[in-house]
């Protein structure tokens, strides 16, 4: 489970080319997107991007951004779970 | 023309009278009643003059003269005033005359029925009533009647850039015959009624006569030391050989001087030089003022055009001279003229002529906000017209002082402040540049006017140590960017002055000025006239721009109905973030709110995504309060403030933090190198402190704090550079920066004397060689050591 949200946290920071962010520093329950206190801030554009960035490196698509797909990009352990449970392999 | 008869009959009678009575009372016995029909006689001569006048002036030719010869005999009545030559306006003074027939029939004829003295004796008191009031009028109604006089000496006053200060002075000249008048009103008042008819004729015969003698040599003389301190201003084109004296001060280096003489020879041996070749336009650069000056007229008088540029970077000559172009310069150059040579080689034939200004054209290059350098063509009437301008609004400021710049003549307003406005004005100039701010107090003994910039009054700001004791206050300007008011203020501090803004462009030349002590709206200069043009920028129309549509500039503005206006920022400056409409400098502002930021600027970036990135300069404060954080802290600072604000798509997704923006020598910060320094990923293995960069050439402070990857595997205990990893740094900064090939072919010349320090602040120079493919770096400390150096030949690309 670490392993998976160690990679996610890679693929976020590669991605969306974060700057000055280490997987260390991107807390598991922590929101992704919004402007929370501990959000990493990300924006609708982002979102697009890590779905596709995801799509590449963990075979696991979205096919329409609803309530619903928002509700796993909520934070990494979201996505996590989502990925876990839709993984073809 | 018989009116002229009567105006010397009125104004012998007027001039004479109280000698005339004083002689009649004292001498010849005469009784008063039969010296009340001189009074009587004056009163008729000038209601004649003064119908006559009326006439005159209905019948248009030789009104001012009619009128201005009635008025000056009044005033001669009493006061004697051969001089007073000049016009009024035809109404009011006739009125005035009028009046003044009819009092002088009225005292005139009581005194006649009465026989008596007492009224003959108010005529002095009328004449200096009157001309108190017909002065004072003037002075209230302006022009005033010394100024009328003294553009009735000099025609061309009207039209002068001089006319401001030779007014205030006339001003100041009326008043003191007001003052004056009232003076002898009272006198000649009190003598009447004294009713000694001896001292009344000494008064009035005598004394004032002497009093107004006394009135005009004072004059006469204090003006003779205003017209020494009142710079001559003639334009450029206009001067002669023998317009200055030829031992005056043109320019100065040290102890060293050049006069009038040695430019006057000068400019005629470069003339003789560039006429006897073939090449049509010359590329002009000299660092020195007095060479570029030197060289400027000799090619502007020979009709040779000049393309002044301040960028001597190889590739970039290369790129502007084309076929037959010649190029004069007082640095070595491969296959250009030197100045030095010509001069040394030319013998003068001592011809000098002016030139036609509409038909001398010129070059000039402007590197623009976006970083493109530009090719702007100039004929040299706009310089022409806009220094009549400056010399009209700021001339007064300049007599007697001398002329320092921390600019460069290549560009526009070093151009007009450094080396024309001295040329025309017959002020001297240094011939090099100020670089330092430690070099201001060497000058503190000298009266300056310092043409300077944002970038070295920020660092004057940053590096005083305190007030500097100039003896007398220097005149500072400061054009090429906005200067932030808390800069103006510090370096008022320093200096004891607040700087002069210009605003302007290389296309439009000088438009505004402002003092921010008088808050951020600009003055425009009288002959700019202001709109709205297109995407609601500024368009400017003046004397100094020849398209008849007038230039629009890149800046929004608001215009106010006196004319004044507030800069809102650049057009380019609204942006679209993935769709998102926003202003750069709302973010700015937004960051500097916080009270933590000196500088800061914000810029669109594409890559995989639109995003902005911020570049920020920490004042004091910000320092402190983020002393040891880690950057992401400080990052998340900044985005959390901007979320109150904004969304956050357009909250800037990359942060630098640097003791001074990127910046050219001119203290410009362009967009395209702050983009550059954003092009960089972000990395542990090195901090960019300062970057200057220059076409071709670029200067960077940096730091490899100790846990980069560079010192792994070498000597924990003493960690420092390795060599490979300085050559590294350098290919990857110089292809990012300055845009050289990535790949190295080989590396020549390498010395590493000394070792680079992990944490140590290094200064890292390079310049880069199209034509050759090759970067020139040295590494230094920051006392200044050099630490390393060497060559690399880039790969050239395909």
């Amino acid at each position: 489970m670490s392993d998976l949200n160690q990679k996610i946290k890679e693929v976020i920071i590669k991605a969306l080319e974060l700057e000055d962010i280490t997987p260390a520093d991107i807390v598991d329950d922590a929101p992704l997107f919004g402007e929370g206190e501990n959000s990493l801030g990300l924006d609708s554009i982002d979102a697009l991007e890590l779905g596709i960035a995801i799509k590449e490196n963990f075979g696991v698509s979205f096919s329409t951004v609803n309530e619903e797909t928002k509700k796993h990009f909520a934070s990494v352990n979201a996505l996590a779970a989502y990925i876990s449970a839709n993984s073809p392999s | 023309m018989k009116s002229v008869a009567g105006k010397v009959i009125f104004a012998a009678l007027s001039v004479l009278y109280p000698a005339l009575v004083f002689c009649g009372l004292v001498f010849w016995d005469i009784s008063p009643r039969r010296l009340s029909l001189l009074l009587i006689g004056l009163a008729f001569v000038l209601f004649f003059n003064t119908t006559q006048g009326r006439r005159n002036a209905v019948g248009g030719a030789g009104t001012v003269q009619g009128n201005g010869a009635a008025t000056a005999g009044g005033e001669g009545a009493v006061q004697g005033n051969g001089t007073a030559t000049a016009g009024g306006e035809g109404a009011a003074n006739s009125l005035k005359d009028y009046a003044l027939v009819v009092l002088m029939l009225a005292c005139g004829g009581v005194s006649f029925f009465a026989d008596s003295l007492l009224f003959l004796e108010f005529y002095p008191v009328l004449v200096s009533l009157s001309l108190l009031v017909f002065f004072g009028i003037s002075l209230w109604k302006k022009p005033s009647f010394a100024f009328r006089m003294a553009c009735l000496g000099d025609r061309r006053l009207q039209a002068s850039p001089e006319r401001a200060f030779v007014e205030r002075y006339c001003d100041r000249v009326t008043l003191a015959w007001c003052l004056f008048f009232v003076f002898n009103a009272v006198v000649a008042s009190f003598t009447v009624f004294v009713g000694d008819e001896k001292i009344w004729s000494l008064y009035n015969g005598l004394i004032s006569y002497i009093l107004i003698g006394i009135f005009f040599a004072v004059e006469f003389m204090v003006r003779k030391m205003m017209q020494k301190k009142m710079h001559s201003y003639i334009p450029v084109c206009e001067l002669q050989r023998d317009s200055r004296p030829a031992g005056m001060v043109v320019c100065f280096d040290g102890s060293s001087v050049r006069t009038w003489a040695d430019f006057t020879d000068d400019v005629s041996k470069v003339r003789r030089y560039l006429e006897e070749r073939e090449n049509a336009p010359w590329i002009l650069h000299c660092e020195d003022s007095y060479y570029f000056m030197v060289g400027l007229l000799a090619m502007l008088q020979g009709g040779r055009k000049a393309l002044v540029t301040a960028n001597r970077q190889e590739a970039f000559i290369k790129e502007i001279q084309k076929p037959g172009y010649g190029f004069l310069t007082d640095e070595p150059f491969a296959g250009a003229t030197l100045i030095q040579d010509v001069l040394q080689n030319t013998e003068s034939d001592g011809r000098w002529n002016t030139f036609d200004k509409d038909s001398a054209p010129m070059v000039m290059y402007t590197s623009g906000t976006t970083g493109e350098p530009k090719m702007v063509p100039k004929m040299f009437c706009q310089f022409e017209n806009e220094l009549f301008e400056l010399v009209k609004v700021f001339g007064d400021d300049w007599v007697n002082r001398k002329v320092y710049s921390t600019v460069n003549h290549h560009h526009i307003y070093g151009l007009l402040f450094t080396v024309l406005l001295p040329t025309a004005t017959g002020l001297p100039y240094r011939r090099h540049r100020i670089d330092y701010p430690s070099e201001l107090a060497s000058i503190a003994g000298e009266a300056a006017v310092i043409a300077s910039s944002p970038a070295y009054l920020k660092r004057l700001a940053a590096d005083a140590e305190g007030p500097i004791a100039f003896k007398t206050t220097p005149i500072i300007y400061s054009s090429g960017g906005p200067l932030p008011e808390e800069v103006a203020r510090k370096c008022e501090g320093v200096t004891g002055y607040w700087t002069t803004e210009i605003y302007g462009s290389t296309e439009t030349g000088g438009i505004a000025y402002r003092q921010s002590k008088n808050g951020p709206i600009w003055t425009p200069f009288e002959v700019c006239k202001m709109s709205i043009g297109e995407n609601d920028c500024l368009n400017v129309k003046s004397s100094y721009i020849l398209e008849p549509e007038g230039f629009t500039t890149g800046d929004l503005v608001e215009i106010y109905d006196d004319g004044r206006f507030l800069l809102k920022g650049r057009a380019d400056s609204i942006v679209k973030i993935e769709e998102k409409r926003i202003s750069l400098p709302e973010v700015e502002n937004r960051l500097k709110q916080t009270g933590l930021v000196q500088d800061v600027r914000v810029v669109p970036m594409v890559g995989k995504r639109q995003y902005l990135a911020a570049a920020i300069v920490l004042n004091a404060d910000g320092v402190a309060r983020f002393k040891d954080q880690p950057k992401l802290e400080i990052n998340n600072f900044f985005k959390a403030h901007l979320n109150q604000f904004l969304e956050n798509t357009v909250t800037p997704k990359k942060w630098r933090y640097l003791e001074e923006l990127p910046q050219d020598t001119q203290g410009k910060i362009k967009m395209r190198d702050i983009q550059a320094l954003f092009g960089l990923p972000e990395s542990k293995n090195f901090r960019i402190l300062k970057m200057h960069k220059e076409p071709g050439a670029l200067s960077l402070k940096l730091v490899f704090p100790a846990d980069s990857d560079f010192y792994d595997g070498h000597f924990p205990a003493f960690k420092l550079l390795p060599a490979v990893a300085q050559v590294d740094m350098v290919a990857l900064l110089a292809h990012a920066l300055l845009e050289t090939p990535r790949a190295v072919q080989k590396i020549q010349r390498t010395k590493f004397s000394y070792p680079v320090l992990p944490d140590a602040v290094t200064n890292l120079e390079m310049t880069f060689k199209a034509d050759t493919n090759k970067v020139l770096f040295t590494y230094t400390n920051e006392a200044g050591r050099m630490l390393s150096t060497g060559t690399l030949v880039m790969q050239a690309e395909t």
